[in-house]
């Protein structure tokens, strides 16, 4: 890997501070980790019924994020990170510059938010061992699919979410003794970018909300078993 | 489960999701106690206190693991018919009286020398510890007298009452679980 890294606040760049993450790319970020970890926690203390709450809240992040990804701002949009081999290894001998995802960190987005996304639909249809509580969508497959899906859900994480969740931890750290910072951009939305690169476009505050609304709305259909094909019975 | 609505509220709102939390009202178990399963209380608190052979520990740990594998698709099968509107009546009959037959087996399932130290178990050891004995057996009981009242419900025709009794046997299922069951990976 080249030594050289194109952009970010890196201490000695001359750059200057610039917005690169919108609100809503942040608050998915911070809302996403807190609830993959409060997810774990609760299943594993007898709150099964707040794991299931919170997976259906994970829906309604991945569907609004999905949206965004098409609707918001011009760092948030799949069509400005999402690319080919060629653009990583392009990146990797330091032939990149621009604001957002690197062609590289890109490749660990579209990985966590596509695991999730599947940790999420075998949440939707699992039972427990017990059968006292059952996914929203659990309904609409048998008994013994419904257990295989909870065997899966159970794998997922330990060998698919938990490993890429400290890929993500680890290649913050590397980049970190680096000298880039990449957690407090995350925070504050800005960081000190190459003067030359395109500033980032901001999407309209109010396309964030109907792109809210929209995965709301989406999500209590699917809360509400998917009617007409299930019914469901929140957990008491 | 029921009064933990509270942190519920912010991620339901975060949802906007209605329908949520449902109370069941008019919570009495004692209400459908028969004497049958006032004896079985007798019973159960009787078990723990014997000991049994070796070979009769693997018998009675085999009898306990299939009976609650029954135990776990009928409430699974139940659980499937009250999510739906239209519940299949027949088959939560006969699944309910299949729990309440085994919760009445149940009284023989726990005696001392069944543990983890005998075997493959999710039974915790604390199940035989002097200070837990009353308490366990006390659960037991409550799965007995919960799973009687949700069968005896079901031979009437009110759909209401009996996700009202199903829902305490399943808080009669959890309370034990969550205290004397080892987390079981398959």
């Amino acid at each position: 890997m080249s030594r050289q890294i194109s952009h970010g606040d890196a201490p000695l760049s001359a750059g200057r501070a610039a917005a690169v993450w919108d609100l809503p790319v942040r608050l998915v970020h911070w809302t996403l980790a807190g609830l993959i970890a409060f997810s774990w926690w609760s299943v594993h203390n007898h709150h099964t019924d707040w794991h299931i709450w919170s997976g259906c809240a994970i829906l309604t992040l991945l569907i609004f994020r999905l949206l965004w990804g098409f609707l918001g701002s011009s760092t948030a949009r799949f069509s400005s990170f999402v690319r080919g081999p060629a653009a990583v290894r392009d990146y990797l001998h330091g032939r990149w510059n621009g604001i957002g995802h690197t062609p590289l960190g890109a490749l660990s987005v579209i990985a966590l938010f596509g695991a999730v996304a599947v940790q999420v639909g075998l949440g939707l249809v699992s039972e427990d061992e017990d059968g006292l509580f059952t996914g929203p969508l659990s309904g609409l497959v048998s008994i013994d699919a419904s257990d295989t899906a909870r065997g899966i859900h159970e794998f997922w994480f330990e060998n698919v979410i938990v490993p890429l969740i400290v890929l993500h931890v680890a290649a913050i750290i590397f980049y970190r003794l680096r000298g880039k910072h990449l957690t407090k951009p995350m925070i504050t939305g800005r960081a000190i970018v190459d003067p030359a690169t395109k500033p980032m476009r901001p999407a309209k505050w109010w396309v964030a909300l109907i792109c809210l609304a929209v995965s709301i709305g989406v999500v209590r259909w699917v809360v509400a078993g998917a009617p007409p094909f299930g019914h469901w019975t929140p957990p008491t | 489960m029921r009064t933990r609505n509270f942190v519920l509220v912010p991620l339901i709102g975060l949802l906007g999701a209605c329908g949520g939390p449902q109370t069941s009202q008019g919570n009495n178990p004692q209400a459908n106690i028969s004497n049958e399963s006032r004896a079985e209380d007798q019973a159960a608190a009787s078990n723990l206190e014997a000991r049994v052979s070796v070979g009769d520990a693997a018998k009675i740990m085999h009898a306990r693991h299939e009976g609650m594998e029954t135990i776990g698709k009928d409430f699974k099968a139940l659980h499937r018919e009250f999510d739906s509107p239209t519940p299949n009546l027949a088959l939560v009959r006969t699944a309910a009286g299949q729990i309440a037959g085994l919760s009445r087996q149940a009284s023989g399932w726990f005696p001392e020398g069944t543990g983890p130290e005998a075997g493959k178990t999710g039974a915790k050891p604390e199940i035989w510890k002097p200070e837990n004995k009353a308490d366990f057996a006390a659960k037991l009981a409550a799965f007995q007298r919960t799973a009687a009242a949700f069968n005896a419900t079901t031979t009437r025709g009110d759909v209401g009452a009996m996700k009202t009794r199903y829902a305490d046997l399943g808080g009669a299922c959890k309370a034990c679980h969550d205290k004397y069951r080892t987390e079981m990976h398959h």
